[in-house]
């Protein structure tokens, strides 16, 4: 995909559809090019906050922490250490850095711009969809609010490479379920408004595997009596047809997308071992 | 449809809780699920309400009702509706004892209700609501839409005409986010810091309070400064009223009229969550009355011999099975519990006819139990 060709990659979507593995794949299918490639997410509160690991020779992933990003921030647009302390110090900053709306999506963002000029890739595991446009939107409002300030300026440049597509790209990751194929048509509509000339790309995690049918059950899902399945060839059948049924969605809405099928765990040891079998997915089907 | 018993860790709930909070993470069938228990609820004589914040809407979709029309700020009964498709699954002597109505409260006019509860002047409302950054502070994940979720679940609770409802958190990534929104919240009104910022002039300010203040105002340009402190001294003008309001809230949730229940999809990570969860329950002395894990498989049972062209599915069923399993071991260790096991479902709940048999899938037992 030319998606993975672009310098700033954020992934997107709806909870629970596997933007963390998809996103993480992604990284690590690109530092086996021995592409630099920086992997971030946002305030996961089982990392150390603000962590930053090297985890193969091509491959960093970052805890992407407000408030460090917010004291580097400062540092950087007061540059006098004792000003800067000074600055950081105040009750008044300390409050509003912490609770001001806005600041802190800003921020965060802000620290993943910055960073990109550090890396051939960095690929951004965003928050859920309305929290992950929650961010864009902040941007947007603070370049609106904060008018002539360095801040103003900054925001306005975040928003530019955001928009960029030869420098940006946005995937949507999405299950072959209802909602989230549903949310995802909004959040490409939101994101167009944000970027008119950068179109989100699609990707559809966890597709079934197909098995052969029972002619007798019908094929519209909304025909069937109970949602509930029956046992594990019936549930099986009902998930190839409802899959199906679900990606005319994406269908109807003009949507073109790749797949990345289901994978059974190796283990279960930890919730990130299917990784590697998405990565190997991911190279095996020429995406990255 | 075989009738239930009412008999299950759910009903107890049920039975001993005037207000049933439901957390859990996105994609895992919170919404539908708070639903469910609704509908269960009303069935055995309650009269119930369900409350969701939920910018998907998802709680329409499975109360089989239109959005823009009935499902609003206001709740929608729709015990007629409910009864209508009883007679259509075959209970035909039978009726809903109680009632069920849902709401999906707005945010913004929660708000606007609430300053008009805290401040008779309308002067000061018509600043705070015209303030650009009352505009960003309602939109984004502040924890405003969290906080008016608990300022609506009051309200409903003080009029008295429910004796359960039910509150479907809105969706975050972290369980915890409903938890922690209030204090979030509650740090804007920090008297002694809004002090600073609504005297910005004053002549008592140090000199390095001078110097970071010219320091954020050279930042930020002079625009925002001005509509924040100007935010800010309205807010301040409510602070006491808010502060007590909330200690109301928190007072509230915190007794034993409230459980808290965690929506949770089997996933390999989910012990390390739950613990996380409970603590946090713990700290703010509320009361955790289980886990409801839903999306399972093991009432499949031990699946059959897959044929060539099924093994890759199985495999995967089988394979869900098995964590299923584990994290059902892990849990068990805990000072957590499962109250509930619901299936994964073959499709989408689109009616209330679907709503009803998720409801009565809380009778299925499991291998597992």
């Amino acid at each position: 995909m030319d998606l993975f060709n672009k310098n700033l990659i954020f992934v997107g979507g709806k909870g629970g559809v596997g933007k963390t593995s998809i996103s993480k794949a992604i990284a690590r299918a690109l530092s086996e090019q021995n592409r630099s490639t920086l992997w971030t997410t946002f305030e996961d509160p089982t990392q150390t906050a603000g962590s930053l690991q090297k985890v193969s020779p091509y491959l960093w992933e970052f805890n992407c922490d407000a408030s460090a990003a917010f004291e580097e921030y400062a540092q950087m647009k007061i540059g006098m250490a004792p000003l800067t302390k000074i600055f950081l110090q105040n009750k008044v900053v300390r409050y509003l850095s912490k609770a001001a709306p806005g600041i802190h999506e800003l921020v965060l963002l802000g620290k993943v711009w910055h960073e990109r000029k550090n890396y051939e890739h960095v690929v951004v595991d965003m928050p859920s969809t309305g929290y992950g446009l929650a961010m864009f939107q902040s941007t947007r409002n603070f370049a609106n609010l904060f008018k002539g300030g360095p801040i103003h300026r900054d925001a306005e440049a975040m928003l530019e490479t955001f928009a960029d597509p030869k420098a940006t790209g946005h995937l949507i990751v999405a299950l072959p379920e209802e909602m989230p194929l549903r949310e995802s048509i909004e959040l490409r509509d939101f994101l167009a408004k944000l970027f008119p000339l950068n179109g989100a790309s699609f990707l559809v995690n966890r597709v079934f595997p197909k098995i052969e049918g029972n002619p007798e059950i019908n094929p519209a899902p909304d025909a069937w009596p109970t949602p509930i399945p029956e046992n594990v060839t019936d549930y099986a059948q009902k998930r190839n047809l409802v899959e199906t049924h679900n990606l005319r969605i994406w269908e109807e809405a003009g949507i073109a997308y790749e797949e990345v099928p289901f994978l059974a765990a190796e283990d279960f040891g930890s919730p990130l071992t299917i990784v590697p079998q998405i990565t190997r997915q991911l190279t095996r089907a020429s995406l990255v | 449809m075989k009738r239930s018993a009412f008999d299950r860790k759910i009903d107890k709930i049920i039975g001993s809780r005037k207000i049933i909070v439901s957390c859990g993470t996105g994609g895992v069938g919170k919404t539908t699920l708070s639903a469910a228990i609704a509908l269960r609820a009303a069935m055995q004589g309650k009269r119930t309400a369900v409350i969701t914040i939920d910018p998907a809407k998802r709680l329409a979709t499975s109360l089989g009702i239109q959005v823009s029309k009935d499902l609003g700020d206001q709740p929608k009964d729709i015990t007629e509706e409910l009864n209508k498709v009883l007679r259509k699954l075959g209970y035909v002597d039978e009726n809903i004892t109680g009632s069920l109505s849902a709401l999906m409260p707005d945010t913004q006019k929660t708000f606007e209700t609430l300053l008009k509860e805290l401040t008779p002047s309308e002067a000061i409302r018509e600043r705070v609501v015209k303030n650009p950054i009352f505009q960003v502070f309602t939109q984004e994940f502040s924890g405003a839409n969290e906080y008016m979720a608990l300022e609506r679940l009051y309200q409903l609770y003080q009029n008295g005409n429910y004796d359960c409802i039910i509150l479907d958190t809105p969706p975050s990534r972290n369980t915890l986010a409903f938890l922690t929104a209030p204090k979030l919240l509650s740090r804007l009104f920090e008297e002694k810091l809004i002090r600073f910022l609504v005297l910005p002039t004053n002549k008592l300010l140090s000199a390095g309070m001078r110097k970071a203040l010219g320091i954020l105002e050279r930042l930020t340009g002079a625009g925002f400064m001005t509509h924040l402190f100007d935010f800010m001294s309205s807010l301040f003008e409510v602070q006491l009223s808010f502060t007590a309001n909330l200690n109301k809230i928190m007072a509230l949730m915190a007794s034993p009229e409230v459980g808290f229940v965690m929506v949770a999809a089997p996933s390999p990570d989910l012990a390390p969550e739950v613990s996380h969860f409970i603590e946090t329950l713990r700290q703010h002395r509320f009361h955790f009355d289980g886990i409801i894990l839903n999306r399972t498989f093991s009432y499949l049972g031990e699946l059959p011999a897959a044929s060539a062209l099924q093994q890759e599915a199985f495999a995967i069923v089988k394979s869900l099975q098995k964590r299923e399993k584990k994290v059902s071991d892990e849990l068990k260790g805990d000072a957590a519990f499962i109250c509930a096991r619901l299936p994964e479902l073959a499709r989408d709940v689109h009616s209330v006819e679907d709503l009803f048999h998720v409801a009565m899938a809380f009778d299925r037992k499991s291998s597992l139990e």
